[in-house]
């Protein structure tokens, strides 16, 4: 499904550019939820900008495919059609936009893109007024311009509320956990939950491993130095949170 | 005195200046068409080194006041159901047969010169131009009643070298009228005049929306003038032309009364839109509220004026804001913007505010990461931040209005 060989970005413009990622190889096949986890300024953030086609993030090396499609040569907007999606780490603020709106056009211009016909006004409502109750966002929420002035809990749940509507075929959860209680990190995990399917694939990047207690991952990866330094299953992230980044890697990350 | 004396401060005149010269010359000389060209040209065709009009300069535009060749009259709004139109044809004003109750109208056979103490070249020479025995191109209207239906102003000149039209509305104590307006026509030089009296607890909506190509020159003047508890809301949607300046002039002349002046200003390569307004606070406890909006592509010019003017003790408890907000959409680009507060009274509450800045890179990739495509995405936001301006429209024409600038956001991406 998703396949990183040996990839190499740097952050920045011209003479500004600092390398990030260095030598990355990742693959999660269909069906699979893999973690990555890592001390602060390992790259995992770049990485989900990297993947989506930020501007300013510059693959030097390596491939991205998703499903044998390269990733790197395609606009945001196309690698978006693909089914790739981004749960923001900090959602922006959409002033004038509502919700609704926005995730419409979202939704029919992934369409267009790959030559399917809109989605139906009353198709689309039904759908959303049912998302919206598995996670707890109600109809006024949802005619409010998107994000603004919202907590930040609900902020993610709007992206999980995007990534359920849009129903990708891979995502990328970049620190959903972060800024969450408790019941809204169940109420977020059991969203993702849901899309667990054996043709979608998942990256989940976190800091902590809590969040892991709820999206069980098939493997868990740790990112250093813009790097995998090490693969496991669902026991790493418990060692990591035990020992630390240090103990695990057996020196100072 | 006659019209040469009275056109005696125009040394050195311009074709264009020569032309309406003649042209003023050739109508029925009376005292107040006189003293009316007179006032204009102690300035004539305002130009750049005339501080109001310093991003504005008419007298350049107009160097050739030529009839355009093409028809270039392009759409603007659509005639809502049920609205009484009034259509001028670049020449004259065309009433409907049976005006609705309430309104009255009377054609003016003489040039009346605009009293107004700050200077408004434009409108001097609108009332030089008009009020001639041969066409009915000014008419006053007496608004006698709570109109509901919207009297649509239609003005659509036939191709011509100029298209001068006047309009004098006098709306009588706790009655109301609203209207809608269409700027549009294929005259090389359009200037339109159109005042307001609002008496006591009388109230006026004003929708307008203009379009010109980049061989037309256009002026939208206004003057208002507000009695007690009067109200007053204009709401404009400009796309500017070769030169197109749309002034209105805004003075309270009674306590308690109250203004909104809400434009939004899309100015596509070539275009220049102009809005500029004076609003003297020349009563106590009035309120103003100004909303400018504007987006300019490469090649676009957007110039923002605007001033409150609040003399010493009559102008206390005076409650205004002015904000103006503009979007440079691409590199070439152009805003200018004077937001000036004059307060000589103590005891007010003025606030301005004056931004121009580009659109939210963050904004737009996370819009791209959704699946918009660049060109949808810039559209998307750049419509959201308009529309704020446009709220205030008249119901019957506020999509319309969306759709033109969602258009022309489109086309521009």
């Amino acid at each position: 499904m998703l396949n990183l060989q040996n990839l190499h970005a740097t952050v920045g413009e011209g003479d500004e550019a600092k390398p990030i990622i260095n030598g990355l190889s990742l693959e999660v096949p269909a069906g699979e939820v893999h973690a990555i986890m890592g001390p602060n300024g390992a790259g995992k953030s770049t990485l989900s900008y990297v993947l989506t086609g930020r501007e300013g993030y510059e693959v030097t090396e390596g491939s991205a495919t998703l499903e044998g499609e390269d990733l790197l040569s395609m606009e945001p907007e196309e690698r978006a059609a693909k089914g790739l999606f981004l749960s923001f780490q900090y959602p922006i603020e959409i002033p004038g936009v509502p919700v609704m709106t926005f995730v419409r056009t979202a939704m029919n211009a992934q369409r267009k893109l790959r030559g399917e016909d809109e989605i139906s006004a009353p198709e689309f409502i039904k759908k959303a007024r049912e998302v919206g109750a598995a996670l707890n966002i109600n109809a006024e929420m949802l005619k409010r311009p998107l994000n603004v002035g919202f907590s930040g809990g609900e902020k993610k749940r709007l992206e999980i509320f995007q990534m359920m509507m849009l129903e990708p075929r891979f995502a990328i959860l970049d620190e959903t956990d972060s800024g969450l209680d408790i019941d809204a990190l169940k109420t977020v995990a059991d969203g993702v939950n849901v899309l667990r399917r054996s043709d979608r694939g998942m990256l989940v990047i976190t800091h902590y491993q809590r969040l892991l207690d709820y999206i069980r991952p098939d493997r868990v990866h740790v990112l250093a130095k813009g790097r995998i330094v090490a693969s496991g299953g669902p026991d790493l992230a418990l060692r990591l949170e035990k020992e630390g980044y240090d103990g695990v890697l057996g020196e100072p990350a | 005195m006659t019209i040469a004396d009275a056109s005696n401060p125009l040394s050195n005149p311009t074709i264009a200046e020569k032309k309406l010269f003649d042209r003023c010359r050739a109508m029925r000389a009376t005292n107040s068409r006189t003293s009316a060209f007179g006032l204009f040209a102690e300035t004539g065709l305002p130009h750049r080194r005339m501080e109001q009009w310093k991003w504005t300069d008419i007298r350049a535009a107009l160097t050739n006041l030529e009839t355009p060749s093409i028809d270039l009259a392009k759409q603007t709004v659509e005639v809502p159901e049920g609205a009484c139109v009034l259509i001028f044809d670049g020449v004259a004003w065309k009433l409907p047969e049976t005006l609705p109750e309430g309104v009255s109208a009377h054609r003016q056979s003489d040039a009346t010169p605009l009293k107004t103490i700050e200077g408004l070249p434009l409108g001097q020479l609108t009332a030089s131009m008009t009020g001639q025995d041969s066409s009915s191109d000014f008419v006053s209207i007496e608004i006698s009643g709570k109109v509901e239906q919207p009297i649509f102003l239609d003005f659509a000149s036939a191709p011509a070298e100029t298209a001068f039209a006047r309009l004098a509305f006098n709306i009588l104590p706790d009655c109301s009228v609203r209207l809608i307006e269409a700027h549009s026509g294929n005259a090389a030089f359009s200037s339109t005049l159109i005042e307001f009296r609002v008496q006591n607890g009388a109230s006026v909506d004003r929708t307008f929306v203009q379009r010109a190509s980049t061989a037309q020159s256009v002026g939208i003047t206004a003057t208002a003038v507000l009695e007690e508890k009067a109200s007053f809301v204009q709401t404009a949607l400009g796309f500017g032309g070769k030169a197109c300046r749309v002034e209105t002039h805004v003075r309270f002349e009674g306590a308690e009364a109250h203004a909104e002046l809400n434009s939004a200003y899309l100015a596509g390569d070539d275009h220049h839109i102009d809005f500029t307004s004076h609003v003297t606070h020349a009563a106590p406890s009035c309120t103003t509220r100004q909303l400018t909006k504007g987006a300019v592509s490469k090649g676009g010019r957007g110039v923002f004026q605007g001033k409150f003017l609040v003399p010493r003790s009559i102008g206390q408890f005076t409650d205004a804001d002015m904000q103006h907000q503009a979007l440079l959409l691409e590199d070439g680009a152009e805003v200018f913007a004077k937001p000036e507060l004059e307060i000589y009274a103590d005891d007010v509450e003025c606030a301005h505010g004056n931004t121009s800045g580009q659109l939210d890179e963050a904004a737009l990739f996370y819009m791209r990461q959704r699946g918009i495509p660049a060109v949808e995405a810039r559209a998307l936001l750049t419509e959201a931040f308009i529309v704020e301006a446009l709220q205030t429209a008249h119901e019957a024409v506020r999509d319309q209005m969306i759709d033109e600038a969602r258009n022309f956001l489109r086309a521009e991406g």
